[in-house]
């Protein structure tokens, strides 16, 4: 188990900037996510943990011991990818004891090392099988067990998940959790599934175009998103973002409503705002009130156990989610509460989070 | 099948024997020209070959033609440069393949690491495998002559060699020549085959083992290894087949001498066929040659068979 400490990452494929000056320390057996849309750089910044990327400038250190130049295998993590990379010509019992084999480990250490794994992962049965014959599920659990045996400082996971069915996804993200609960190795773990980053994080690090833009506990980014690309990503169905101007104290949405600044917040005369809400903090009135909105129901989508309801309101399709049934009804009117300390607002020039 | 038996009339068939049997042979006539073509190209010239290697078929000898039964195989027992040759084509195939095989191999390895110019070097390696052989088998032949090809001095400059003198006039050494140029020629074939088999080998499986504590050598020979041998393993078959029965190149450069050295069981079969005219002869010989070549390739696809169910 180890620490792993990131400072003034940079890095650049030929010309190309991929990540900027990237700074994270991550803690002795922590779980911490890297999360972000496609092409960020997430990727990129796991495998420079790994040895599998040059680093073009900064420091990359596990437990204060400079890795830069340490090859891949001596510094003592493992990788789980997304294509499991198994050996197609192994049987899964030889694809777990490889890395045991080639440390010249003995004999009994590496059959009672496999053996654990195979008990915690349930691959008794397998052992003896190739990759070939195993559904996908037994395949990822067989890389979890190759990444396990080895009780290596780290786990680096690159997005193992996504090639499996919801289900089976779901099943393995819990098991995923228990199994660090159990070994308590640090991870870094790569994902775009958001779901994924709130339910196994410790921390997450919410990454976009090569930049970290907030890192925080899972609830410290639902609640308080720094930027408005944090407020969009994080969160489903995604917050509502409205725009507006700051005008005589009030915000002027550009349907010209108006929205009651929150409390203890300064804003400038004329400053371009964007109000965001989350879905779920809108509130449906049975009768209009002062500061209440009304609006006609453009569309209903039920999810099962909450329903999205859309509406033409401050100028946007504005969603809700609500948990009553049959409360909306397509084209009629609604009467709809903004809870002012539920509000988020965002400076629309730097987009960061104001207060 | 049962879905046809069940959709059939229930009262038996009633079509006439002469409808019956017009659909019986309607799928023939469909695929006849096909048929006819195969049998009139591939079948009849190869049963012909074969049945020469049973006659007396001499193109001098207006009397002959006659059925002579084993005589050819039993001459062909005692004929010592029959033997000759055929050691002479294990040693031509093997080391020409192996040489082959290597080089294309590390060529491929090399053009499957990433470089400036890497597109023109691979059109550049392929270029050998465009030359007609009779060509290559001249160009190789006038570079082993003294006179006029640069290789003798070289060799003799490195003090391989007591003087310049042409390694295809030399018993000891001529079928060298042969080979060096077969080498050369056949190297882009190994190349281009081992080098597609290589781009389709998944990255990360290098990276897991390099992770997982691997040097490159362990790396070659646990992943590129396995996944190369079922490539392997057709090509090297497909190759060996083909110049055991690859004579262009001994025809030219060293017409098979001198004193035989350079003979091959397919460079003996033209002498005999176009040299001396002995048409049965030569075919008994090709047979004997198909023979062995079958029962080589299908050692090879057995081999293949096991290696690929372990997969
Ligand atoms: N070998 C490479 N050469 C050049 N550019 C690269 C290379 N690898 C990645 N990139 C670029 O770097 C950027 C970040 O890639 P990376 O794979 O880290 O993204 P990611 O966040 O993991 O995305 P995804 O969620 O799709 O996996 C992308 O724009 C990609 O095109
Ligand atoms: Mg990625």
């Amino acid at each position: 188990m180890a620490s792993i400490t990131i400072e003034a990452i940079t890095k650049t494929f030929g010309a190309v900037p991929v990540l900027h000056d990237i700074d994270l320390s991550i803690g002795d057996g922590e779980f911490v996510v890297l999360v972000g849309p496609s092409g960020c750089g997430k990727s990129t910044l796991l495998r420079m943990i790994a040895g599998l990327e040059d680093i073009t400038a900064g420091e990359i250190r596990i437990d204060d011991r400079r890795i830069n130049e340490v090859a891949p295998k001596d510094r003592d993590i493992a990788m789980v990818f997304q294509s499991y990379a198994l050996y197609p010509h192994m049987t899964v019992a030889d694809n777990m004891s490889y890395s045991l084999k080639l440390r010249k480990t003995a004999r009994e250490k590496i059959a009672e090392a496999v053996g654990a794994a195979a008990g915690k992962l349930g691959l008794d049965p397998l052992l003896q099988r190739r990759p070939k014959a195993l559904s996908g599920g037994q395949r990822q659990r067989v890389a979890m067990g190759r990444a396990i045996v080895r009780h290596p400082k780290a786990f680096l996971f690159d997005e193992p998940l996504s090639n499996l069915d919801a289900r089976l996804r779901e099943q393995m993200r819990a098991e995923i959790k228990r199994l660090h609960k159990s070994i308590g190795a640090t991870s870094v773990y790569v994902t775009h599934d958001q779901i994924e980053a709130m339910t196994l994080a410790d921390r997450i690090v919410a990454m976009h175009g090569g930049i970290i833009q907030q890192v925080g506990n899972p609830l410290d980014l639902y609640d308080r998103p720094a930027n408005l690309f944090v407020a969009g990503f994080i969160g489903s169905p995604a917050m509502n973002f409205v725009e507006g101007h700051c005008r005589a104290g009030v915000i002027e949405t550009t349907d010209g409503s108006k929205v009651a600044i929150p409390d203890g917040i300064q804003l400038a005369e004329g400053q371009a705002i964007t109000i965001g809400v989350r879905p779920e903090h809108v509130r449906i009135v049975a009768t209009p009130e002062i500061g209440t909105y009304t609006a006609r129901v453009d569309l209903v989508e039920p999810t099962g156990f909450g329903t999205i309801v859309h509406v033409h309101l401050l100028g946007q399709d504005l969603k809700i989610y609500t948990l009553e049934r049959g409360i909306a009804v397509v084209g009629q009117p609604m009467h709809i509460a903004l809870d002012s300390a539920r509000l988020h607002l965002f400076d629309r020039e730097t987009t960061n989070r104001i207060g | 099948m049962t879905s046809t038996h069940a959709a059939a009339p229930p009262n038996g068939d009633r079509r006439t024997a002469k409808q019956k049997i017009a659909v019986r042979l309607e799928p023939w006539l469909y695929s006849a020209p096909v048929l006819i073509l195969i049998v009139a190209i591939m079948l009849v010239p190869l049963a012909l070959g074969v049945s020469y290697a049973f006659r007396d078929i001499r193109l001098l000898n207006p009397f002959s033609g006659a059925f002579v039964g084993l005589k050819h195989f039993r001459e062909l027992a005692g004929d010592g440069a029959f033997r000759g040759a055929l050691v002479n084509t294990l040693w031509w195939t093997f080391s020409s393949v192996i040489l082959q095989f290597l080089f294309g191999l590390i060529l491929a390895l090399l053009l499957n690491q990433p470089f400036k110019g890497r597109a023109l070097a691979q059109a550049l390696c392929f270029l050998p495998w465009a030359v007609p052989s009779f060509l290559s088998g001249l160009d190789w032949a006038w570079m082993f002559n003294p006179v006029v090809g640069p290789i003798p001095h070289w060799l003799y400059a490195l003090g391989i060699m007591s003087e310049p003198s042409n390694i295809l006039s030399d018993p000891e050494t001529a079928m060298w020549g042969p080979i060096v140029a077969n080498v050369w020629w056949g190297i882009p074939f190994f190349a281009i085959t081992m080098l597609a088999a290589l781009q389709a080998i998944p990255k990360d499986l290098y990276e897991a083992a390099e992770i997982d504590g691997a040097g490159p050598i362990e790396r070659f020979r646990s992943i590129t290894v396995p996944f190369l041998a079922p490539t392997m393993a057709i090509s090297i078959l497909l190759r060996t087949v083909w110049i055991a029965n690859f004579a262009d190149l001994i025809i030219v450069m060293t017409n098979g001498g001198p004193a035989d050295r350079t003979q091959i069981v397919a460079s003996y079969i033209f002498t005999q066929a176009f040299r001396r005219l002995d048409f049965g002869y030569a075919s008994a010989i090709a047979l004997v040659l198909l023979v062995l070549l079958l029962a080589y390739s299908m050692l090879i696809v057995i081999l293949r068979q096991t290696m690929l169910s372990r997969h």
